[in-house]
């Protein structure tokens, strides 16, 4: 596997607008920023090896790597990745209740897993005038303050840089398909770094289908409401197609047709929807307001919620078939998406040019 | 005892261009002077500035190069002996006022001194003087030596006395920044006293009132002195001619290619064959003298620097006299003998010499020639030009690059004329992205904050320096408030002219000669304007970075003052805020996470990139402890400590 430098990431993703924001190559150098939910490169860099390139989820990646990191053993190919078990959860009743944008799940294990001990720092993301602010929390109460889906690409991962070089060793993410496979490449140390001290992680994957550009998003939302109302947001099931934003006295509905405009071109490259690279992975429970699935894929994350169910903090169903079908369906669906119009780019890429520039390719993807 | 005050007749002195030009515009008994900076012209008014006291004169910098000509004219008006200086591309600043006083005519003897640069030495530009005297018909003279430089300058307000209009006299960097010897002359007194009559008949030239209305009539009278001129002309001992009788080419020069040409000559031992007709008075030309020395040859070789002004004007008359002298054959511009482009230099005419007239010339032995390109190649070290170490216009640009970059949405940076406009260059990290004329980088801003509707959406931002907002730069931030424009403009005010030479200008309390004087708050002016303006230090860069952000995200004009004196002005010169050292366990180096942010990247010349320990070290004799660095540094390993 080729790791190249800042100039190549630049010209393989940024130039190609593949860049989704994710924020890996932010915070271990001077010269990537992430800025409005927006990364750029301010001077240019002359190595031909960096970590930016090599942290990119967009760059050439080795899954067995991620993996054998992860779960100890070579990447399988499965529609919704290697996984244990898989529930219907919610806060249970001993959780501290929010605003949550599903069942609370997600902020409920952070805070569970901080009290415990297993993890000294969280990273989460929060917004500010709906710009995402990704920040480093290391109180566990302060865990509720971040609940509910930002729906914007945000640059999370350049907190957890920054949480490594801050010298945390037990770091909690909650993040995107995109952000947690940054953070597998992270963890695996790819220039073989003698100074870098690998944290433990444990790792709260979101499902995702997409995300949306910060900038776009904040004009098409000024064109509907004054965003300083916005309450929240969602996405209901489908078949309803639409985006609802709710302010204290309204809702309004955006087709999603007009919100998928605005979806960075490298969301489109993403073959993962259910989050693939994390210990646990939470979404929304189709047809059941209120409720997560749970996709439960380590050891690690097996055991947090196995205590997090016997002390109350969780409430878990069993996951219907019928729902475990649907939900591969789906995951296959995004993969097949995904995969199809990687291999379009890299064409296209061949095609318009003289070789120099060559698409990021997936080892062990096959 | 200095020859700026003293009397001297007759004493030979070793002078520069522009201090020969002093002392003959001292000769000829100057009372005002005003001029505006610019290479290289500016030792003119500093020198007169510098003794203005001793000798009764008033002079002054004016704000820009239209206002010194009108300072100037204030003069000429009141019947005192008058000079405006300026180089070049201000000569078109105040062009328009020049339009309408070579209508209206002068009282006291007035000049104007025009220095061009060709070559760019030090411009960005290639301006050409010359044809400003046809175009507004007013005579031209052009010393082509030190001993003119004088001589001719003196001589320059005589005549303007006789013909009662405005003098031009043309300068050339090789002139004005050379030094050679000088016989001085003897010191007229100055008019000292001022007095404008204006209620005389109202066409009265000495008594009327002064303008170039009515237009037909004036310009008749104007039309009317130049012809005069070229009676005057014909006679003048500054057109010389050297060499052979009747020559087999024969060379029309003037200014300092004159000294070309006869180098180039003297290299070719073609003394015998050539003959050089150096002229003085380049317009108009006198054309009884013209046609006396056109008759001697058949082959004529036009030697001027950039574009073919003699050349034409020569033509003209050789075709006009032809019935008379004949065919003859030019070489020069038109058939590429003569580049239209760069300074000229003796090898140029050697060469061009050497093809007319079949001789062959080898300027060095080839093996010679072989070494020495070696030795410039591989023996000196490729060095960016750059920012003076500590200078507050690397510090601005590292921030303004950084937003611009951060900010995302393709916005870029007009430039403007001044040390800054190395801002263009790697050095300045290339952020300057349009560089013109003084005021220019504003103008374009204003212009392109209103091209959002056409769909741009890209922040725009100009920066000019402190003593350019004065000279041009207020127009176009009128201009761009008036008109509803977005733009942020950033004043990089360093406290000085620092590009010229430190020269005052409005915004500082001292004037031309030293005195005090009120001086002109920029931020107010803004303010007055009913613009939203901020003042930050360029060195403290999270402060700068923070307001910047705001700006660019902000509608309409915005104006950021950037304001640290200049690391190499006097006041601050040898003084530093900051002992800088380097902690050689932090520093980063070369690797992933630095890549020599500072080195490499700000590279400020007080720092060094050791290639032995690969780690970035303080060069203490440079550095002047500005602090910038430290802030850059991403480990932490630069330490300032308050000296
Ligand atoms: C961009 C995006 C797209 C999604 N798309 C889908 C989908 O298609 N289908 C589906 O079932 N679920 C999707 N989800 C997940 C879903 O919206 C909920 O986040 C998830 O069900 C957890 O619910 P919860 O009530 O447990 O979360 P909460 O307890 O409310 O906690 C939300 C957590 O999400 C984190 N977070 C919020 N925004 C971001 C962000 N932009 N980047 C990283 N972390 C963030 C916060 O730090 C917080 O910890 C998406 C989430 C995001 C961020
Ligand atoms: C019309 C015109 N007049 C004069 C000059 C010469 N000139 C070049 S830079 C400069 C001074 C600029 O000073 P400032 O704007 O304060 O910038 P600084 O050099 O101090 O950074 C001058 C006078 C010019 N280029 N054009
Ligand atoms: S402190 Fe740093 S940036 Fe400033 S002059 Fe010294 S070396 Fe240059």
């Amino acid at each position: 596997m080729k790791i190249s430098g800042s100039n190549e990431l630049l010209e393989q993703i940024q130039n190609n607008n593949l860049c989704v924001g994710c924020g890996a190559c932010v915070g271990i150098c001077p010269y990537f920023k992430a800025h409005k939910g927006k990364v750029a490169m301010t001077f240019s860099c002359d190595r031909t090896e960096g970590r930016c390139y090599a942290h990119c989820p967009g760059t050439e990646t080795d899954y067995d790597v991620l993996a054998n990191e992860l779960f100890n053993k070579p990447y399988e190919e499965k529609p919704i990745g290697n996984y244990i078990k898989i529930y219907g959860a919610k806060a249970g009743e001993k959780a501290v209740n929010g605003s949550f944008q599903n069942g609370g799940t997600v902020t409920t294990l952070m805070k569970f897993a901080m009290e415990k001990g297993l993890i000294d720092s969280a990273v989460l993301t929060d917004s500010i005038d709906m710009i995402p602010d990704p920040q480093i929390v290391t109180k566990s109460d302060e865990i509720g303050n971040f609940s509910s889906t930002k729906y914007m690409a945000s640059p999370t991962v350049s907190k957890f840089n920054e949480a490594i070089k801050m010298g945390h060793k037990k770091i909690g993410v909650v993040g995107t398909p995109c952000q947690m496979k940054a953070i597998g490449k992270i963890k695996s140390n790819p220039l073989d770094r003698e100074e870098f001290k690998k944290p433990e992680t444990f790792l709260i994957g979101l499902f995702c289908t997409w995300a949306v550009d910060t900038k776009n998003f904040i004009k098409l939302l000024e064109s509907k409401t004054d965003i300083s109302k916005i309450k929240s947001m969602d996405i209901p099931p489908p078949p309803a197609e639409v985006f609802i934003l709710k302010t204290e006295t309204e809702a309004i509905e955006i087709p999603l047709d007009d919100i998928r405009k605005i979806v960075p071109e490298g969301c489109s490259l993403c073959p993962d929807m259910t989050c693939e690279w994390a210990d646990i992975s939470v979404g929304a429970f189709e047809g059941r307001s209120g409720w997560n699935t749970l996709i439960v894929r380590t050891k690690k994350g097996e055991e947090l919620i196995n205590s997090a169910i016997s002390e109350g903090y969780l409430t878990v169903e069993e996951f219907p078939d019928e729902n475990v079908t649907h939900l591969t369906k789906g995951s296959v669906g995004k993969k097949k998406r995904g995969l199809a119009k990687r291999e379009e780019l890299m064409k296209s890429m061949d095609q318009n040019d003289n070789g120099s520039a060559t698409a990021p390719s997936v080892v062990g993807f096959r | 005892m200095s020859i700026f005050t003293e009397e001297q007749n007759g004493t030979r002195h070793l002078l520069m261009g522009n201090e020969a030009i002093v002392r003959g515009a001292i000769e000829a008994g100057l009372d005002v002077a005003a001029g505006y900076p610019g290479t290289p012209s500016s030792e003119i008014i500093e020198t007169l500035a510098k003794y203005a006291e001793k000798n009764n004169h008033y002079v002054e910098w004016s704000v820009n190069e239209k206002v010194a000509l009108e300072v100037a004219a204030a003069g000429s008006f009141s019947g005192l002996r008058s000079l405006a200086v300026m180089k070049q591309p201000g000569l078109n600043v105040a062009s328009d006022f020049l339009l309408h006083l070579s209508a209206s005519g002068t009282r006291g003897p007035m000049v104007l001194l025009c220095a061009d640069d060709p070559g760019a030495l030090s411009s960005i530009n290639e301006g050409e003087t010359r044809f400003y005297a046809r175009l507004m018909e007013i005579p031209l003279i052009e010393p082509g030596n030190f001993q003119e430089a004088k001589d001719m300058m003196k001589w320059a307000f005589e005549l303007s006395e006789e013909i009662r209009n405005i003098v031009l006299v043309r300068t050339v960097t090789r002139l004005s920044h050379a030094s050679g010897n000088v016989t001085l002359g003897e010191r007229k007194e100055s008019v000292g006293k001022a007095f404008f009559k204006n209620d005389g008949f109202i066409l009265d030239p000495m008594e009327g009132s002064v303008m170039s209305a009515p237009v037909a009539y004036k310009h008749g009278e104007q039309q009317v002195k130049l012809k005069r001129c070229a009676e005057i002309f014909e006679k003048s001992p500054f057109n010389v001619y050297e060499g052979p009788v009747n020559p087999e080419l024969l060379i029309i020069t003037s200014s300092i290619c004159d000294l070309y040409s006869k180098e180039a000559v003297s290299l070719l031992n073609a003394e015998k064959r050539v003959g050089i007709l150096k002229l003085g008075t380049t317009f108009p030309l006198p054309p009884k003298l013209i046609e006396q020395y056109l008759a001697k040859a058949d082959k004529i070789l036009i030697v001027e620097e950039v574009l073919p002004f003699l050349e034409e004007s020569i033509k003209v008359l050789a075709a006009e006299l032809a019935p008379t002298i004949g065919a003859k054959q030019f070489f020069g511009k038109a058939n590429g003998d003569i580049p239209m482009v760069n300074e000229l230099n003796p090898d140029i005419v050697v060469t061009a010499l050497s093809s007319i007239l079949g001789i062959e010339y080898k300027e060095v032995d080839e093996e010679y020639k072989k070494r020495a390109s070696e030795i410039c190649f591989f023996g000196s070290p490729a060095r960016e030009t750059t920012f003076c170490p500590g200078c507050p216009h690397r510090a601005s640009f590292f921030s303004i690059n950084k937003n611009i970059s951060m900010d995302n949405r393709s916005g870029f940076t007009c430039g403007d004329i001044g040390c800054y406009s190395m801002g263009m260059l790697p050095g300045g990290f290339s952020t300057l992205k349009t560089l013109h004329a003084m005021g220019s980088g504003t103008g374009l801003a204003s212009g392109f904050g209103k091209m959002t509707k056409f769909g741009m959406e890209q922040p725009v931002v100009s920066v000019c320096g402190d003593s350019t907002f004065f000279h041009s730069a207020m127009p176009p931030l009128v201009n761009a408030i008036h008109n509803n424009s977005n733009l942020t403009m950033i004043v990089l005010d360093n406290s000085g002219t620092a590009m010229t030479g430190f020269q005052p200008h409005p915004g500082l309390e001292v004037d031309a000669t030293g005195s005090e004087a009120p001086k002109i708050d920029i931020p107010s002016v803004c303010k007055g304007m009913g613009v939203n303006v901020e003042v930050c230090d360029p060195f403290d860069l999270a402060k700068t970075q923070e307001t910047l952000f705001k700006f660019l995200e902000s509608d309409g004009v915005n104006v950021l003052v950037l304001k640290q004196i200049c690391a190499l002005s006097p006041e601050k010169k040898g003084k530093k805020m900051f002992n800088m050292s380097i902690d050689d366990s932090v520093c980063l180096g070369g690797e992933c996470g630095c890549n020599k942010m500072c080195t490499r990247v700000l590279s400020c010349p007080g720092l060094i990139w050791d290639r032995e320990t690969e780690k970035s070290t303080i060069n203490d004799v440079i550095c002047i402890g500005c602090g910038v660095c430290a802030s850059v540094c991403p480990s932490g390993a630069i330490k300032k400590e308050e000296a």
